[in-house]
């Protein structure tokens, strides 16, 4: 006989954080997303819940309701970590689980009896393995997903519906235990509808009719019908292969053919799983103990095992592992590749396994950090970017707009210089300084314009505030000079050309 | 300017001029053009010294741009171009050699140029001297031409425009009368 137990952790959002910080699971906490002033309430605990804290409020207004309350930012990671530790605890109790929602899991308890017991076992056990792993959980078992979700969010520990008594348990249920979206609530609060048997009763055609699919999923919760088919979850594979060796290898060219076998069976297997990897970790077990782990970024998913030799070659030739080597594992973090096809009018681009190779290629030359796509910074911090990974994007080109602009040819770093101004302040000799060419010790500034002020970031430590001036010098260059009034430096920024 | 093009595909042209003479400017222009028509470009940069700032303003879509900074080695700068004309996909593989004194061997200027027809990549090169020789089938000087300031009082606060000269010295098929064109260009500064 079928039975379905459920496991729910309410307020999943801030029982994570609970999980991380056990002293706040007495304090009334919130999860906040966003910055301030717009921070908001993205979930509460009880306690916080008590003093009227509710979601969707701003952090403002949730103080104010409650002055102890103590928040903290949502994370994403933290929470989607946790959300898979929930289900590999369930796991080791059914070996069928579904991910239902972050803090919900279904678990198919069918068929447990002679290995965990009856089913008040099997509740007390998936609680208990939650407990372990930070979480206090309540469980519902019932002969349907459905119900058993109803059973789990009673209270209680463990709630167990006998078979056959599922009408009679839900008869009596309060709707507003229940989570259904909020207009519903309110329309049913209208018609006076209040606990699960009152909506069960009425008329299925007729609330099709008025409510819609939200009324008919409604319906199927009420009268215990499970909806969805169960869709199970399995761990995330592991893709690692591994060998040690029989001796230890100190050179590159001994490596090679290991790897190669290694990238092999690797590579046989993601295409098995169809999948492909986009990053690439070699873990190098040294002489003395040592391990030395590398990663190496593939600019684009791949499976072919003779261009992830290749890049590994690179990098061991790049980074040496400075001792003899007794074992290798090499493991890939996989993603689903999509396939894209361009557009007709589209511009053709880089292949992305040709990409891989000819960066990898290019970083071992000058090195990671010296190769990708700018992107600027939302400052007015001069010469603010970061360097991202180059992932040229699909389709057509924006437009971009564009007038034929006077380029700058950055100084990197800006050069520091000695100036003479005139009384008014404005740049009339430059000073260079000692490693200058001979004879171009300083030079006369023939013309100037500014000063253009800058300045920024005035309520951090990092508050500056800068003069610029074009200044033309007797061989005709134009540069742009910069005095720092914070630190009272001149140096040159760049030179336009 | 004529219907020649800073853009050649498939074949090699070269940018030279001082400081202050519009060269990097025009370089930013092509990659502009580029990258605006959807193509993907290539930025290798020997001296360090592209302005994300001044690339944004001239159009250039900074995704389709790889920048490859190579902090004054020019050698590994020359290298890594070899290897960017290569990968076939590249609209445009820009070499921007600043100031330095830096002369391709023949052997590799020919292999470029070869490789650069097989993938129909056009490669610019820009520096303050010709570095490559008979194999550019388009080279082209830059010199300032005119300063222009302004200012909302007698005293000028800004650069506002420079004028650049543009002279082809060598145009590989093209008719004698267009040899010694010259061209005007003006680049405003934002």
């Amino acid at each position: 006989m079928k039975q379905f137990a459920v496991v729910w952790v309410p307020f999943f959002a801030a029982a994570v954080e609970e999980r991380c910080e056990p002293r706040l699971r007495d304090s009334p906490l919130a999860v906040v997303t966003g910055a301030p002033p717009a921070a908001r309430v993205a979930d509460a605990n009880a306690a916080a819940r008590e003093h009227g804290v509710a979601p969707g409020m701003t952090e403002t207004e949730a103080r104010a309701r409650c002055a102890s309350l103590v928040t903290r930012p949502v994370s994403a990671e933290r929470v989607r970590s946790a959300r898979c530790t929930l289900l590999e605890a369930a796991h080791a109790v059914s070996p069928r689980v579904e991910d239902v929602a972050p803090g919900l899991v279904d678990v198919d308890a069918s068929g447990l009896d002679r290995l965990v017991g009856d089913a008040r076992q099997v509740g007390e056990e998936l609680a208990r393995r939650a407990r372990l792993v930070g979480f206090t959980a309540t469980v519902g078992v019932a002969r349907t997903r459905a119900v058993a979700r109803v059973a789990a969010r009673l209270g209680h520990r463990v709630s167990v519906v006998a078979p056959g008594e599922e009408a009679s348990f839900l008869a009596g249920v309060r709707l507003a235990v229940l989570d259904f979206p909020e207009d519903l609530r309110a329309t049913l609060a209208e018609w006076g509808v209040r606990t699960a048997g009152e909506l069960a009763a009425l008329p299925r055609d007729a609330l099709a009719a008025r409510l819609g699919a939200p009324g008919l999923d409604a319906h199927d919760v009420v009268l215990g019908i499970d909806g969805a088919p169960f869709r199970p979850w399995s761990p995330p594979p592991f893709y690692q292969e591994a060998q040690g060796l029989d001796w230890e290898v100190d050179r590159l060219d001994a490596l090679v053919p290991v790897l190669r076998d290694l990238l092999g069976r690797l590579c046989a297997r993601l295409e098995g799983g169809d999948v492909h990897a986009d990053a690439l970790t070699v873990q190098l077990a040294l002489t003395g103990r040592r391990v030395d782990d590398r990663q190496i970024v593939l600019a684009a998913p791949i499976r072919d095992a003779a261009l992830m030799l290749a890049l590994a070659k690179l990098d061991l030739e790049a980074r040496p592992p400075g001792a003899a080597v007794t074992g290798i594992a090499v493991s890939v973090h996989v993603v689903h590749a999509r396939v894209v096809t361009g557009g007709l009018w589209d511009a053709p681009a880089p292949a992305s396994r040709d990409l891989a190779s000819v960066l990898a290629r290019v970083a071992a030359l000058v090195g990671p950090d010296a190769v990708g796509a700018a992107a600027p910074i939302d400052t007015h911090r001069p010469d603010a970017f970061v360097l991202v990974p180059f992932a040229p994007p699909d389709g057509g080109a924006d437009d971009h707009g564009g007038e034929p602009t006077l380029a700058l040819r950055r100084l990197r770093p800006p050069r520091g210089i000695a100036v003479e101004t005139t009384p008014d302040g404005r740049p009339a000799r430059i000073g260079w300084d000692a490693s200058a060419a001979p004879g171009a010790r300083s030079s006369r500034v023939v013309r100037c314009a500014g000063p253009w002020r800058h300045s920024g970031e005035w309520w951090d430590v990092g508050a500056w505030a800068h003069d610029e001036w074009d200044a033309a010098l007797p061989d005709g260059i134009v540069c742009r000079l910069v005095h720092d009034r914070v630190t009272d430096r001149w140096v040159v920024e760049g030179i336009y050309d | 300017m004529s219907a020649v093009s800073p853009l050649q595909k498939g074949e090699i042209t070269e940018i030279v001029g001082g400081l202050s003479s519009g060269r990097t400017s025009l370089l930013l222009a092509a990659l502009a053009t580029a990258t605006r028509q959807g193509g993907v470009a290539a930025l290798v940069d020997a001296e360090d010294s592209f302005d994300v700032a001044s690339a944004q303003r001239a159009g250039v879509d900074l995704r389709r741009v790889l920048w490859v900074r190579c902090a004054r080695c020019y050698r590994a700068a020359v290298t890594v171009t070899d290897l960017l004309v290569h990968c076939p996909g590249f609209a445009v593989v820009a070499l921007d050699l600043g100031q330095g004194a830096v002369r391709i061997p023949a052997a590799l200027a020919f292999r470029l140029r070869l490789a650069a027809r097989r993938a129909a990549v056009a490669v610019l090169i820009g520096a303050r001297e010709r570095t490559v020789g008979s194999t550019a089938s388009l080279a082209i000087r830059a010199a300032q031409h005119a300063l222009e300031w302004s200012g909302p009082g007698p005293v000028t606060t800004r650069l506002s425009r420079l004028g650049t000269e543009l002279e082809i010295l060598r145009a590989r098929g093209l008719a004698c009368p267009e040899r010694l064109e010259l061209a005007r260009l003006v680049w405003w500064n934002a």
